[in-house]
């Protein structure tokens, strides 16, 4: 039961490939996959701390203003995670610009806080928030990993096929990104179709 | 003349959807028509001129004044926040018509990244009010333009025989994949 | 408990006031190293352009023209100087570029510290091995690329990347000789 709620946000809830959320650095920063991974950590971390707090007040907040308080939390973690990047590793930051702070609008964050951590406890809350913020990682990685094989010749900087190799370069520009999730969606559609038959005998 | 080539590049070359990706879950949630399409980007453009206004005074009336940027973020959510439940409150006040139409999205607005990240970007690139204004128009502009021309794509699409597995947000993914290498071809239009 | 207005704003309040606070804090532990980052940022580009400067060329500038010309001293003496032009040819937006040169005039470097060229095309202006090929030019080298009969080659498919470079790094020159190289005139 606990597991469940670490497990169902990597795969049966994946928030980019299930629930379509949270798409704009997910398109926009993943021209490499060390930049996904990088993006989809730093969403985790201000999704850790917003569920926590979230949970932990969740009692203390009035319904009606609960909206703009989940608001104000989940910037400042974001602020604070912007700030600590910016002094620590400010060539990552420097990748991820303007998406830093944009992840206060990730509909993923606001979307845990609001559906899950408001009505869970503290460590139900945490779990949610790995495994969501985990899935959203590992969805990162994947398509940022996937543009830069086929944009770069590339994967985490290491040369794949050596100089011979005329990378499709689209595939690192905007259009390559859509281009790209479309088909890792189909395939995220197809592997999660088989297992459901699988389940129901046949 | 520098306006000009301002508001084109804000438009076409970088295309708040598809270059900057900012707006994308509105650009995927509400695209099924034209028509609520046409609806959703009329509240963005509001919203979004109205807010980046109001930004950027507080940018640089107060946040500048007294050191504190690095509350911007904070500063901007709670700004677009409170400013979108305002425009709600008096268009249902005022228009009834206006609510029926625009009301459903305003709601949907707060968490579109477009508002903020434009509003960022007026900052970022140090624009002065004059340009500001003509690049928020452009782009707000820009992610209609987008809006609309995906939902006409998405209401043929819904008429095509699409292969099973690439049904639904697939299909649309690609689309907008071709969609924005159609806009790439207006890259080096503003030099 | 019903939620009164008054509730509403205070628990608002109390909210925004602990975040405030926190991001104070934060803020004052990082404000430093974050300004430090972007010096060490700009230095880069300086030891690019200039190599084995061992003063502060960051704070080490005389102003011309409103322009900042950077100075490189090994041991006390001057032995470069340098300065950042920007062209707007790019294709996509503004170039800018850091322009080093030694007390005769002669390029010790050039670094490209901001553009948005397209990735696999014109952003080939950032390779080491192109920037090299202005080593040791001047202003009277012809520095071109080779489709406007000049010396600096451009790519397949990206010329007006390169053009734009070699506009902004003549014009660095041109302003370094009138203003830097030979004494001030």
């Amino acid at each position: 039961m606990r597991l469940k709620a670490f497990t169902s946000g990597i795969f049966g809830n994946n928030p980019v490939m299930k629930q379509v959320l949270g798409l704009c650095p997910a398109l926009a920063v993943t021209t490499s996959a060390i930049n996904g991974i990088a993006m989809g950590l730093a969403t985790t971390a201000v999704l850790i701390g917003s569920n926590t707090v979230v949970s932990l007040v969740k009692n203390l907040i009035p319904a009606k203003v609960r909206i703009p308080a989940y608001i104000v939390i989940i910037a400042s973690f974001v602020t604070v995670v912007d700030l600590v990047m910016n002094a620590y590793v400010h060539d990552l930051h420097k990748v991820l610009g303007l998406f830093i702070p944009l992840i206060v609008v990730n509909c993923v964050v606001l979307g845990r806080a609001e559906s899950f951590a408001s009505k869970n406890g503290l460590l139900d809350s945490i779990l949610d928030a790995l495994g969501t913020g985990f899935g959203f990682t590992l969805a990162l990685m994947i398509l940022g990993g996937v543009r830069e094989i086929m944009g770069n010749g590339s994967v985490f900087g290491f040369d794949l096929f050596g100089p011979s190799f005329e990378p499709s370069i689209v595939m690192i520009l905007p259009p390559g990104a859509f281009i790209a999730l479309g088909f890792l969606m189909m395939g995220y559609k197809y592997v999660e179709e088989h297992k459901r038959v699988k389940r129901g005998g046949e | 003349m520098d306006l000009i080539l301002l508001f084109v590049g804000a438009v076409l070359v970088n295309n708040l959807v598809l270059a900057r990706f900012l707006g994308i879950c509105p650009f995927f949630g509400v695209s099924k028509k034209v028509e609520t399409a046409i609806g959703m980007s009329l509240a963005v453009t509001f919203v979004m001129a109205v807010a980046s206004i109001i930004t950027w005074i507080v940018q640089y009336a107060v946040l500048e004044k007294f050191g504190l940027q690095y509350l911007q973020t904070i500063v901007f959510i709670l700004v677009i926040a409170s400013l979108v439940q305002f425009v709600e409150m008096v268009i249902e006040k005022t228009s009834p018509d206006l609510y029926q139409s625009l009301g459903i999205f305003l709601p949907l607005i707060t968490t579109n990244c477009a508002i903020l990240g434009a509003a960022i970007i007026n900052i970022q690139s140090g624009f002065s009010f004059v340009e500001m204004l003509v690049f928020t128009i452009g782009s707000a502009l820009g992610f209609g333009l987008a809006l609309v021309l995906f939902a006409g794509i998405r209401e043929r699409i819904e008429l095509s025989d699409i292969p099973y597995y690439f049904r639904g947000m697939p299909i649309a993914f690609i689309t907008a994949g071709i969609l924005a290498l159609a806009f790439m071809g207006f890259s080096g239009l503003v030099k | 408990m019903k939620d009164s207005p008054f509730k509403m704003v205070i628990v608002l309040t109390i909210i925004t006031v602990i975040s405030a606070l926190i991001l104070a804090t934060v803020h004052s532990g990082t404000k430093d190293m974050i300004t430090e980052n972007y010096r060490q940022d700009f230095l880069k580009g300086l030891k690019v352009v200039m190599p084995g400067f061992d003063n502060e060329p960051d704070v080490d500038f005389k102003v011309m023209k409103d322009k900042k010309i950077y100075i490189g001293k090994k041991a006390g003496v001057t032995f470069g100087y340098a300065v950042q032009t920007v062209s707007p040819k790019g294709y996509s937006g503004d170039i800018v570029v850091l322009v080093g040169v030694d007390t005769e005039g002669k390029i010790l470097g050039i670094e490209i510290i901001k553009h948005a060229e397209t990735p696999g095309l014109g952003n080939k202006i950032e390779n080491k091995t192109w920037k090299d090929t202005f080593l040791g030019l001047d202003k009277d080298s012809n520095i071109a690329v080779k489709k406007d009969g000049g010396n600096i080659d451009e790519f397949s498919g990206a010329t007006i990347s390169p053009r734009a470079v070699c506009e902004a790094v003549n014009e660095g020159l041109d302003f370094l000789s009138r203003y830097a190289v030979g004494g001030e005139k």
